[in-house]
């Protein structure tokens, strides 16, 4: 596979403000790549470095391909119809927006509909429609589903899988870590400005060791438990039950979520 | 070049659409002229002389001030900015299509001034057509980039119809299309001087065309080019 992205030795400060602290990673042509990061780990300055709207102070930034981006925070004059700034854009751009996209996107329903009587959901989908008018290679999507309800989620993944399909570069920065573990290839955790992990969510799990959540339920209670050793745990917890003479009704052991490992490498747990 | 004109048209529709250039570059300005015409033609018959002119001024003045800079905060104080570079549209593209679409409506909203004065308050209609309309075209692009200067400087829709109404009162005072401007203590008609309200009026109602009214609009319209360049390019960091 090819570098769709590579960024090497990226620095960017506000005033005595480090936000990005030489980082380097690659992103290949045709994955989905993730940047997760608690508030403030200069997830929204890294893209906005990448896509060019924002100047960065040392480093370079290398991108193969024509860009789509989906701003975290967009807007359009409020009097203005979805179709319309497709078009225009479009126009600007020398493009035909692709009739398909704009109907899996549901942009038809909105056409009569004015910029401000349109819902979060539905500024969502015009704007992903807007970032695919310039048909981009590589498609940068900054919090998509921020705001959104759960069908609207849904459906945003269901669009963003089916570009994938198309073989678009994605490239989405997320607090939603069911998304990212649902959605991703790869992921990369942002801390202190730098890349703290990059990988696979199964790679992410071996790295911070196996997490467990366990729960047993009795005839009285449920309780839970958390452990990076299940078979000790395990044989404690066992142990405890017998001597409390509490006979254990169902045992219930799951992996740990992704939002468990990233909690870990983000704030150095 | 035919996406330039798209959005133009565009643009043009927008402003039909949000109502508040409407308000500004038709309603108050004829609703003005409607009222004011009529005191003024009673109470000064000899104000029929430049009717049109004064009046003209008068729309003018207020559709630029106080129409436009909404428009511009909209585009350059808000996220549509980033919107617009993110989707390879350039950053100046919104304040010329915004001036663009406020110049037609003025142009509009002119001529229908030239076309009911007459004919509502027996107003004289300017001795040479073509100067006239010359003297309005330049007045309008003038006035055009003093408001283009404060939607692009400040950040703040309630601000802006502050600063407008500030700009706004005294080139309409100072102007001469009240009462004349020689009647002014001698500061403030120096002040009027720097207003493009005073040297519009007297293009359009000079019977001949004057170089040493039109020299102080390009100057004038010159100077806020540069503010608007400069304006910009801040905006763009």
């Amino acid at each position: 596979m090819n570098e769709a992205i590579k960024i090497s030795n990226l620095k960017k400060s506000y005033g005595t403000n480090i936000v990005l602290n030489g980082l380097n990673f690659c992103v290949q042509q045709g994955e989905i790549f993730a940047l997760l990061g608690v508030n403030g780990a200069g997830k929204t300055t890294s893209l906005e470095c990448i896509e060019g709207l924002r100047k960065y102070d040392s480093g370079s930034i290398t991108v193969n391909g024509r860009m789509g981006i989906q701003l975290q925070s967009a807007s359009l004059p409020e009097h203005i119809k979805p179709l319309e700034a497709l078009k225009m854009f479009a126009k600007w751009n020398k493009t035909t927006p692709d009739k398909a996209t704009l109907e899996a996107l549901g942009i038809y329903e909105l056409a009569k509909k004015q910029y401000y009587q349109l819902s979060t959901g539905q500024k969502r989908r015009l704007h992903l429609a807007l970032a695919l008018t310039r048909n981009p290679d590589i498609l940068f999507l900054d919090e998509p589903t921020a705001g959104l309800d759960v069908e609207g989620r849904l459906s945003l993944h269901e669009q963003i899988r089916r570009l994938k399909k198309m073989g678009k570069t994605i490239i989405l920065a997320s607090h939603d870590m069911a998304e990212v573990e649902d959605l991703c290839d790869r992921i990369a955790i942002l801390s202190e400005g730098k890349i703290a992990f990059i990988g696979t969510v199964e790679q992410l799990g071996k790295t911070v060791g196996k997490h467990y959540n366990i729960t047993i339920q009795t005839a009285r209670t449920t309780e839970k438990y958390e452990s990076d050793n299940i078979g000790e745990t395990l044989l404690s917890l066992l142990t405890q039950y017998k001597e409390k003479e509490e006979p254990i009704v169902d045992i219930q052991i799951n992996r740990g979520t992704l939002e468990q490992h990233f909690i870990k490498i983000a704030k150095g747990v | 070049m035919m996406a330039f004109l798209y959005g133009a048209f565009l643009q043009w529709k927008l402003d039909i659409r949000s109502k508040t250039l409407l308000i500004t570059c038709y309603i108050v300005p004829l609703l003005f002229f409607a009222i004011m015409g009529g005191i003024f033609t009673s109470v000064m018959p000899e104000a029929r002389h430049t009717l049109i002119q004064s009046m003209t001024v008068f729309g003018v003045t207020m559709g630029a001030l106080i129409g436009l800079p909404p428009s511009l905060v909209e585009i350059y104080s808000s996220d549509i900015k980033k919107v617009y570079k993110a989707n390879g549209v350039p950053l100046y593209l919104g304040l010329v299509l915004t001036n663009i679409s406020a110049y037609i409506h003025l142009f509009i909203m002119s001529i229908i001034l030239y076309i009911v004065a007459p004919l509502a308050f027996s107003a004289e209609i300017p001795e040479n057509p073509a100067f006239y309309f010359a003297g309005l075209a330049i007045f309008i692009a003038v006035s055009l980039s003093i408001s283009s200067i404060i939607g692009l400087a400040i950040k703040d829709r309630a601000k802006t119809s502050m600063v407008s109404i500030i700009v706004f009162l005294p080139s309409i005072m100072l102007s001469g299309i009240m009462f004349p401007v020689e009647l002014l203590p001698k500061a403030f008609e120096t002040a009027g001087r720097f207003f493009p309200a005073l040297w519009g009026y007297r293009l359009m109602a000079d019977s001949t065309f004057q170089f040493k009214n039109l020299l102080p609009l390009i100057a004038i319209f010159i100077l806020a080019i540069c503010a608007c360049g400069i304006l910009l390019h801040k905006v763009d960091k």
